[in-house]
This record gives C-alpha cells, sequence and structure tokens, in this order.
C-alpha cells in the first residue's frame, strides 16, 4: 500500500472514547484529523487531558479507534498492525519502558530480539548508541540502580535502536532534573537534525519551539490548531505589544483598560497588551490618551512559544478573523 | 517464519529468563525450598499415616505429583505474575510495539520458562529421592515423548492466564486459587477421579507418573492414551491462545494495555 503524497503518518477523523469510574462515557479524542510528513518533527501539544496520548497510543496500534483510522506507511495501526509497528519505534513512558532487572545492554539486545534481530548484528550500533548517550561506562550496570536520567536515555536508545522511519516520543522530558534534561534535550536535537520522522508530545514548548517545525494543538479531545510553529509565532508577534509608559497608571484606570483589552502590567510598569487585529492598536492609543498615560513607546514584541500556546489552548484556536484562519493555515502546512 | 527473525525473539527471550533467574538467586533458591519443604512435609504425612506396605508407592506417586506441581505452578502462575509486573512497569505496550506478534513473545516465554525450571525441577527431583530414599525410573526418550503435548496443556492455560492479567491486571486472586486446582491435577491420579482425564495436562502427568513410579515403558501406552494426550494437549492450547486473542483486543479497545 502505498501512502498518499509524502505523507508517513495519517490520522483520519479518528475518535476514542472510554467508560469513565462512574461509567459515564467520555470522549478522549473527538474527530482528530492530521499528517505528518516524511522527515519532519512535529509537535503534538495540548494540556494533560487533551486526548494526545490517546492519539500517539492508536498511532503506535496499541489503542484501537471506535471510528476514523490511522495509517503507518500506508497500513492501517488496527488492520494491519504488525506491518505499521515495523515502521514505528515509541518512547511512551520514559523510564517505565525498560526491564529494571536487565542491564542497559541486556536491555537494548532484548528489545532487539523482539524486533527480530540477532545480538551480533546489533552489537555495533548497540555500542554506538552506549557511547552517543554517555551510557558506555554503565553498559552492564543493572536499569534499577541508574539515575531516572540515565533510564530516559536508555529508552529513547531502545526506540533509536529498531531504526524505524518513525520516532514517537511522548514527554521525553518530563521529570528530568536540570543537567539531564539539558542532555535529553541535546540528543532530541541530534534525533531531530537526522531527518527522521519525529512526533514529540510534551509540555517542554523551548523544546517544541526549537525541533518542531510544525505543530498540532489538540484540546478537549479536537485539533484546535494545526499550524507550522514559524507561522503561530508570527502571528502571534503581529498582536503582542509592549507599552512603556513614563509614569504607572492609576490601578482604577489599569482596571478600566483590562476591561477593553487582554494587558497585563509588567514589573517596570509598562503594558503588555494581546490585541486581536491591527485596527485595535488605534483603540487602545486613544485608551491611554483618556487615561492621562503619557506614552515612552510602543514596540512589537516577540512572544515565546510557551505564551503562544497558553493562548492557543485558552482561545480554542489561532487567533481571530484579522488573521489567518486555522483552515489557511492547514492548507498552508499540506502545501508545503 | 524465521525469515521474520522469530528465532532471535525465542533466543532473546530465552536468554532474559535465564539472566533473570541469575540475577536473582535468592529467589530461585527460596523457590526451590519451598517446593522441597513441602515435598518433605508431605512425606512425612505419607510415611505417617500410610500404609507402611504401599507407602513405596504412595512416596513414587508424590514425587512425580510434587515435580508437576512445581512444573503448573511456574508455567501457568509465573506468566500471570510476570504480566502483571510488565503492565505495572510499562514494558507491556514496548512488547506490543514488536514486529514479533505478542502472543508469540508470551509463547517463546513460556517456553523458555519451563525450558529453564525442567533443569531446576531435575535439581529438585534429585534432592527429593535422595531425602525419600527411593528412586524413580528416569526414562528419557519417554518423557522427552510425553511433555511437549503435557507442556501444551500448561501453555493453554499460561495464555488464558496472561489474557485475563492483560484486561483485568490484579488477578492475584485467581492466581492463589489456581495454585490449589493444579495442585489437584497434579496429585490426584486419573484412576481415582477418571473424569480428570478432561482436565488439561492430567493425561500427560498421569502417564508421566506411570513410567517415572511404575517403570511403564511407550509401549505400555495404547493409542487412546496417546489420542487423549495429544487432543487435551492441542484442545487447551488453542482454546487458550483464542481466549487470550480476545483478552487481547478487548485491551485494545478499551486501552488497557498500558494501564495497571
Amino acid at each position: 500500500m502505498s501512502t498518499s503524497g509524502a505523507s508517513l503518518i495519517e490520522v483520519r477523523d479518528v475518535r476514542k472514547t472510554y467508560r469513565g469510574a462512574n461509567r459515564a462515557t467520555v470522549v478522549a479524542v473527538d474527530g482528530v484529523s492530521f499528517d505528518v510528513a516524511r522527515g519532519e518533527v512535529l509537535g503534538l501539544l495540548g494540556p494533560n487531558g487533551a486526548g494526545k496520548t490517546t492519539t500517539i497510543k492508536m498511532a503506535c496500534g496499541l489503542v484501537h479507534p471506535d471510528a476514523g483510522s490511522v495509517r503507518v506507511a500506508g497500513h492501517d495501526t488496527r488492520t494491519h498492525r504488525l506491518r505499521a509497528v515495523r515502521h514505528v519505534a515509541a518512547v511512551l513512558e520514559g523510564n517505565r519502558n525498560l526491564y529494571w532487572r536487565l542491564s542497559v545492554r541486556e536491555n537494548l539486545v532484548y528489545f532487539a530480539g523482539n524486533r527480530g534481530r540477532s545480538p551480533r548484528e546489533v552489537a555495533r550500533r548497540c555500542d554506538e548508541l552506549l557511547e552517543r548517550f554517555g551510557l558506555g561506562p554503565k553498559r552492564d550496570e543493572v536499569v534499577a540502580k541508574l539515575s531516572r536520567g540515565m533510564q530516559q536515555k536508555l529508552a529513547i536508545a531502545v526506540a533509536l535502536l529498531a531504526d524505524t522511519e518513525v520516532l514517537v516520543l511522548d514527554e521525553p522530558t518530563l521529570g528530568l532534573d536540570v543537567e539531564t534534561g539539558h542532555e535529553v534535550r541535546a540528543l532530541l536535537r541530534e534525533i531531530a537534525a537526522e531527518r527522521r520522522t519525529v512526533v514529540l508530545s510534551t509540555h517542554d514548548m523551548p523544546v517544541v519551539e526549537e525541533l518542531c517545525r510544525r505543530v498540532v494543538v489538540v484540546s478537549g479531545g479536537r485539533v484546535v490548531t494545526d499550524a507550522l510553529v514559524a507561522d503561530l509565532l508570527k502571528l502571534f508577534q503581529s498582536r503582542a505589544y509592549r507599552v512603556a509608559l513614563a509614569a504607572p497608571l492609576p490601578t482604577e484606570e489599569v482596571a478600566r483598560l483590562r476591561a477593553r483589552f487582554a494587558l497585563t502590567v509588567a514589573d517596570d510598569g509598562a503594558l503588555e497588551v494581546d490585541l486581536t487585529g491591527p485596527g485595535e492598536v488605534y483603540r487602545l492609543m486613544d485608551a491611554l490618551r483618556a487615561a492621562g498615560a503619557e506614552l515612552e513607546g510602543i514596540e512589537r514584541t516577540t512572544p515565546r512559544f510557551e505564551e503562544v500556546f497558553r493562548r492557543l489552548v485558552q482561545d480554542g484556536g489561532a487567533p481571530g478573523p484579522a488573521l489567518p484562519p486555522l483552515l489557511a493555515l492547514k492548507e498552508a502546512t499540506v502545501a508545503v | 517464519m524465521l525469515s521474520e527473525g522469530y528465532h532471535h525473539a525465542f533466543r532473546a527471550n530465552l536468554t532474559k529468563a535465564v539472566i533473570e533467574l541469575r540475577r536473582y538467586l535468592p529467589n530461585t533458591i527460596s523457590m526451590i525450598l519451598t517446593f522441597y519443604a513441602i515435598f518433605v512435609f508431605l512425606l512425612l504425612g505419607v510415611r505417617f499415616v500410610g500404609d507402611p506396605a504401599t507407602s513405596g508407592d504412595a512416596v513414587r506417586h508424590l514425587l512425580v505429583a510434587n515435580g508437576f506441581w512445581f512444573l503448573l505452578m511456574v508455567g501457568v502462575n509465573a506468566m500471570g505474575w510476570e504480566l502483571t509486573n510488565e503492565a505495572l512497569r510499562g514494558t507491556l505496550e514496548q512488547l506490543y510495539m514488536s514486529t514479533v506478534p505478542a502472543w508469540l513473545i508470551l509463547l517463546f516465554r513460556m517456553v523458555a520458562t519451563l525450558l529453564v525450571h525442567l533443569v531446576i525441577l531435575a535439581v529438585l527431583m534429585a534432592l527429593s529421592m535422595l531425602t525419600a530414599r527411593t528412586w524413580l525410573t528416569v526414562d528419557v526418550g519417554a518423557l522427552a515423548t510425553i511433555l511437549p503435548p503435557t507442556l501444551l496443556g500448561v501453555m493453554g492455560v499460561s495464555f488464558f492466564v496472561a489474557g485475563m492479567t492483560i484486561v483485568f491486571k490484579q488477578v492475584n486472586a485467581v492466581l492463589q486459587l489456581m495454585q490449589f486446582v493444579l495442585m489437584g491435577i497434579a496429585y490426584v491420579p486419573l484412576a481415582t477421579v477418571p473424569l480428570l482425564e478432561l482436565a488439561p495436562t492430567a493425561k500427560g502427568i498421569d502417564m508421566v507418573r506411570r513410567v517415572m513410579a511404575e517403570g511403564a515403558s511407550l509401549s505400555a501406552f495404547t493409542a487412546a492414551d496417546w489420542g487423549s494426550l495429544w487432543l487435551a494437549g492441542a484442545v487447551y492450547f488453542a482454546l487458550g491462545l483464542a481466549a487470550f486473542k480476545l483478552f487481547e483486543r478487548r485491551a485494545m479497545r478499551l486501552g488497557l494495555l498500558g494501564h495497571y
């Protein structure tokens, strides 16, 4: 079976419901669709309970969708699971994906064996990965005795040893200390540079901003945004302003402005305003003049991706009518 | 089949079984000692309350029964405990990310576990025979012929337990109950309860008992014996595997592979 276009993963209108604790039906994923192109690093983002993990598990053939389909390299993960899985390796629960009684090397060899590969065949690659991940000196150490960071790195090494086209990483930096988090991020940077197809689900927004070309943001089981990271940053940049004032505004004036604009007061008294459209700038100026504010300067600010993500989830999608709509962004992405 | 590298998967699972047994040597030794202690208590019971004229036969039967109980416990319950741990640890989903089908990996594990524990069983039997000063006939050819279909039934039950574990996770109560059911199958002779022939592995245990305790040769068994042995093994294996596949499908539908 061939894939449509250059998409390696095709998620089409998938829906998944679970029975909750009180037997009520919980909709985990509700009509999610997106594609992942070959060689693309895609961020699958969303708040907790948004349906990211369920979507990822459906892509890995671990959960069957109630409706819709997920295809990896043209193979349906439900009807041709083993064929699809041949193209995917995943780190789903980080350090929990390992056998703690086995050593570092034994884990690598064991998982490779279950993919039908001999210890001799993977020996060189194992050594290479152990060195690359800084696990060489720990190769004979039992996993239970490793730090969480080392276990996390080993879990990623196990997935890389599978040598699949697609790598799925669910929260690879979760719970790591600063130093190890830094090391794992460096590894992710290397993996992304290998032109491998990566689906990355994380709350680590600096990593997303740096590594992902495109993000799919899900909330409440639905896709709220599917856009290029660069486009999103540009969109949100065009509506974020910082207004420097000669003197801080009285509290009641700030409250009056807050009723009309989405603004916060920075530590230095400057106003950080999120405007919904170009015409809003003039309305803001009028309102500031009316409030008796003395302007020192106004500039566009570059939002961090973390802020963009927060707004996307809060607003339920990409910015409003004055800016390119979600559909346009999607089309732009597919055309790339 | 081999082109899929399944032999590498079998080797990986056999190696894992050996490594874990070695790495947890105290556990292995305590397991052997537990079964040895149970045997000693039962032996004392037989010697104390049994008829001295027939106690030799009773001890030989006890030796075989205790050995088989050990093997059944390892074959059936170990898979339940192991999968409970896999679900708890998060490795179960990784097994399902393998290109070798999960049921085949589990089958390899069962075979590996049984092979490794057959060696331990040999040590346990030798220790038990020394203690009882009673010797069993060890006809390797006969045992090698009877054991495979017998163990096929064990694996069928093991698949059923594995499937239940994947869906329900907390199967401790079932596993505890299972050890007494297995004890009954191993200890009660078919001659006493003929209906037991329908139970998994019971026919095989009875035939092994006749070989080891009564010195029967392969020619002592009729075509009906062999037919019953293979049929029971094949049916229980097929039923167990079918049940496992059903449980597996349910687990995937309900998203239970990664939950504990």
